[in-house]
């Protein structure tokens, strides 16, 4: 198996669950939000988020032939949709995990999909390894 | 209810989701669909439509629960629902992001993309203008304050 491809150490953070605010009193969504804001600037700053926004609620799924299909994404009250996503550089998974725990949202019900991004798509991976092996075989 | 989104910038993110769909295909279809995979991402970047994309790993972790105090191993492998890639795009407007949605060629083999409109502002404050006004006016005031007192 070749080594993996994060070599960069940059991973991606999917913040689930798009209803967990509902039942919060006024302060403690005040509070979770500007919990939330200065986490993200405090990233930012010390250079460990390059990046991150919220997604709409609405949107579109596209699958099928030539994308036939188009349908209105079922994001709206789903614990499982994803609602934003921060994009970190960090030393490890270990450090990417330790910011995913900061996470304000994660004590009302939010869950945090820690990902690392990689330079080659896998998929490209097994074609050339498939390549290599039918090189070999010959 | 202010219904109007505040989309920044006609920014919007594709998720790429089944990241198995290339099972069962030859070495022959692999190579031609990822060909065409790369060909349809050159197109896009030529003409300005790419802020961003990357893959993903299979690997990764799930954390929930008070203080992330659950961690588990996410699975990844198995799921069809797995996001196995991402692309940040440019476009006019949702048609738009569509249409080159639908312009994936690897679609036939099973894929799903997900259109979803980035947001300049957190939906939770957007559906609470009331609570996150008076943060936005005091905001203002500090300014206000800031520059008169520099003047």
């Amino acid at each position: 198996m070749s080594a993996t491809s994060s070599a960069k150490s940059d991973y991606l953070l999917l913040f689930r669950g798009n209803v967990w605010d509902r039942g919060l009193s006024p302060a403690q969504l005040q509070k979770v939000v500007s919990d939330w804001m200065a986490w993200f600037e405090r990233l930012k700053e010390e250079g460990k988020c390059l990046g991150g926004h919220p997604l709409e609620d609405e949107g579109k799924v596209v699958s099928g032939k030539q994308g036939r299909t188009i349908a209105d994404g079922p994001f709206v009250e789903s614990k499982e949709a994803i609602g934003g996503y921060f994009y970190l550089t960090v030393a490890d998974e270990n450090e990417a995990i330790e910011i995913a725990k900061q996470c304000p949202g994660l004590e009302y019900g939010a869950v945090v999909e820690v990902r690392p991004v990689a330079e080659v798509c896998s998929i490209k991976e097994r074609a050339a390894q498939i390549g290599q092996m039918a090189t070999a075989a010959v | 209810m202010n219904t109007e989104s505040t989309t920044t910038k006609g920014e919007y993110l594709l998720l790429f989701r089944g990241p198995h769909w290339d099972k069962g295909l030859s070495t022959d279809e692999l190579q031609q669909a990822m060909d065409k995979v790369m060909g349809w991402f050159e197109g896009l970047s030529a003409r300005g439509k790419v802020k961003g994309a990357q893959p993903l790993g299979a690997q990764g972790r799930i954390i929930s629960g008070a203080n992330g105090g659950l961690v588990v191993d996410g699975p990844f492998a198995e799921s069809k629902e797995s996001v196995g890639g991402y692309l940040l795009l440019q476009a006019d407007n949702l048609d738009e992001a569509v249409e080159i949605a639908r312009s994936n060629p690897v679609l036939k083999y099973g894929i799903t993309v997900e259109v979803r409109p980035v947001l300049a502002e957190c939906p939770i404050s957007q559906r609470h203008p009331e609570l996150f006004q008076s943060a936005k006016q005091r905001a203002v005031e500090a300014d206000q304050l800031l520059a008169s007192a520099a003047a």
